[in-house]
C-alpha cells in the first residue's frame, strides 16, 4: 500500500496507532489506580503498626483486610500544620496516646533512606523503626531491613545529644552492620536528628 | 512444523539472545541478584517480547518501511508500561525490587531486535512465539546466573536459606561486578557446550534472523 515514500498515510498511521495505545494505557491506568493506591496505603500502614510492635514484622502474614481493620482500631492520622511532617500517626491504646509514628527521610551512602520511626508520647523511648526505601548496597548496607537490626532500636531510651551511639563506643547501645560503616553512620545521624526534631515538635506541638 | 522447532533451538541455545547475540547485558547484570527478581524479571521480559512482536508482526504489512522503528518503539513501551501498572497493582513488593529497571525493559535490545529481525518478515503467530521463546532464552540465562548469585552471595535460594550458618556470605556474588564474572562464565561455558557453526569462519554470531 505505502511502498513509496508517502507523507500522508505514514502520519495517518502514527497518529491512528497513537491514539489506539494511548486510549488503551488510559483505560488500563484508570482501571488500577484505585488498587495501587491501595497497596500503598496497606504498605504504609504496615510499617506503621509494625513500629509501634503491633504486628511482628511488615510481611507478617494478615490479609490486607485484616492490616486495615488493626489500623483503624488503634491508630489516628493527624495533620501537622506547622507542615515539618505533614502526616503523623497516633497509637491511642483504651483512648489515651501510648506512641507517636513520624516518617523520615535522610541521606544515606547511595542514596536517600526514608521509613517510619515511633516514639513514646513523651518521646523519650524509641518504639520502633522500619526502613521503606533506600537504594543501599544488597548483603552490606541493605541489611538495615534485616529484623535484627531494627529491633535493636525497640525501647530505646534516647536523651542527651546523641542518643544513638554504636557498640563498642562508650555508651553504645546499638550493634552497627559489619562491613557497612557508613550506612550504619547514616542511619544513627537521621535517627539522632529525628529525636531532636520530634522533641522540638512535641514540645511546640504539646502532643 | 519444522518452523516452530527451529524457532525454538534457536531462542534456547543455538541464537540465545544473551550469550549469542549479547544483547539484554545490563538487565542480566542488574537483577540477577536473587532467583525471584530474575524470574519476574524474565517472565515480564516474555511478555512485552511475544505481544510486541505479534503486533508488529500484524501491522506489518501496513506500516511504512521509513517509520516502522517509531512504530515498533510505541509498541514496546505501551506493552512495558501495562507490565509496569500490573506489577504496581498486584505485586508491589516486586515492583520495589525492580525499581526503575521494569521501566528499562523497553531499552532491552532484544525486543527491539525481534521485531526487526524476525516479526517484521513473519506471520503474527509465529512471531508471538519467537518473542515467548526469546524472552525464555533470556529467562533461563538470568535465572542461571542468579542461581550462583544468590546461593554464592546469600547462601539462598528463592529466599529460602540452604546453606547453613558456617556458610560465610560472598558479597562480592551480590555487587554488580559478581554479574559480570558470572555472565562471562555462562557465555564461556555456553561456547563450549554449543559450538556455533561460523564460529570457524570468524564470522560475527547472531544477527541473522
Amino acid at each position: 500500500m505505502a511502498k513509496k515514500k508517502q507523507i500522508l498515510y505514514p502520519v495517518l498511521f502514527m497518529i491512528i496507532l497513537t491514539v489506539v495505545y494511548t486510549f488503551l494505557l488510559a483505560f488500563i491506568n484508570e482501571s488500577s489506580a484505585d488498587i495501587i493506591q491501595r497497596q500503598q496505603e496497606i504498605r504504609v500502614q504496615r510499617s506503621v503498626l509494625y513500629t509501634l510492635g503491633l504486628i511482628d514484622s511488615t510481611d507478617a502474614a494478615l490479609s490486607d483486610t485484616e492490616i486495615q481493620q488493626l489500623f483503624d482500631a488503634s491508630i489516628a492520622v493527624k495533620e501537622d500544620t506547622s507542615g515539618t511532617y505533614g502526616t503523623y500517626y497516633a497509637y491511642l491504646k483504651d483512648g489515651t496516646p501510648a506512641g507517636y509514628v513520624f516518617p523520615f527521610t535522610g541521606n544515606g551512602l547511595w542514596g536517600s533512606i526514608s521509613g517510619y520511626i515511633a516514639f513514646s508520647p513523651a518521646v523519650d523511648t524509641i518504639l520502633g523503626i522500619d526502613f521503606t526505601s533506600h537504594s543501599e548496597t544488597p548483603g552490606l548496607g541493605g541489611r538495615i531491613d534485616e529484623a535484627w537490626f531494627k529491633e535493636q532500636f525497640r525501647g530505646l531510651s534516647v536523651s542527651g545529644d546523641n542518643p544513638i551511639v554504636y557498640r563498642p563506643s562508650e555508651g553504645g547501645n546499638v550493634d552497627a552492620i559489619t562491613g557497612a560503616t557508613l550506612t550504619s553512620n547514616s542511619v544513627s545521624a537521621i535517627v539522632n536528628q529525628m529525636i531532636k526534631e520530634t522533641q522540638t515538635f512535641a514540645e511546640g506541638a504539646a502532643l | 512444523m519444522s518452523e516452530w522447532i527451529r524457532v525454538l533451538k534457536n531462542g534456547i541455545y543455538k541464537d540465545n539472545p544473551v550469550f549469542r547475540q549479547i544483547l539484554g547485558i545490563c538487565s542480566s547484570l542488574a537483577v540477577t541478584n536473587l532467583l525471584a527478581n530474575s524470574l519476574v524479571m524474565g517472565v515480564g521480559l516474555m511478555f512485552v517480547t511475544a505481544f510486541s512482536s505479534f503486533t508488529v508482526s500484524l501491522l506489518r504489512t501496513m506500516t511504512p518501511k521509513h517509520i516502522r522503528m517509531m512504530v515498533q518503539t510505541l509498541i514496546i513501551s505501551a506493552y512495558v508500561i501495562m507490565l509496569d501498572i500490573f506489577l504496581k497493582a498486584y505485586m508491589p513488593s516486586m515492583s520495589k525490587a525492580l525499581g526503575p529497571y521494569v521501566g528499562l525493559i523497553i531499552t532491552n535490545c532484544i525486543i527491539m531486535g525481534r521485531a526487526e529481525a524476525f516479526a517484521q518478515k513473519n506471520k503474527p503467530l509465529i512471531s508471538f512465539f519467537d518473542g515467548l521463546i526469546m524472552g525464555l532464552g533470556y529467562t533461563l540465562v538470568l535465572l542461571v546466573i542468579a542461581f550462583f548469585r544468590e546461593l554464592l552471595g546469600f547462601g539462598s535460594l528463592f529466599g529460602i536459606q540452604v546453606l547453613g550458618d558456617q556458610w560465610v556470605n560472598w558479597t562480592l556474588m551480590i555487587m554488580p561486578p559478581g554479574a559480570f564474572f558470572m555472565l562471562g562464565i555462562v557465555i564461556w561455558v555456553s561456547y563450549r557446550l554449543f559450538p556455533h557453526e561460523d564460529d570457524k569462519s570468524q564470522g560475527k554470531a547472531g544477527a541473522k534472523a
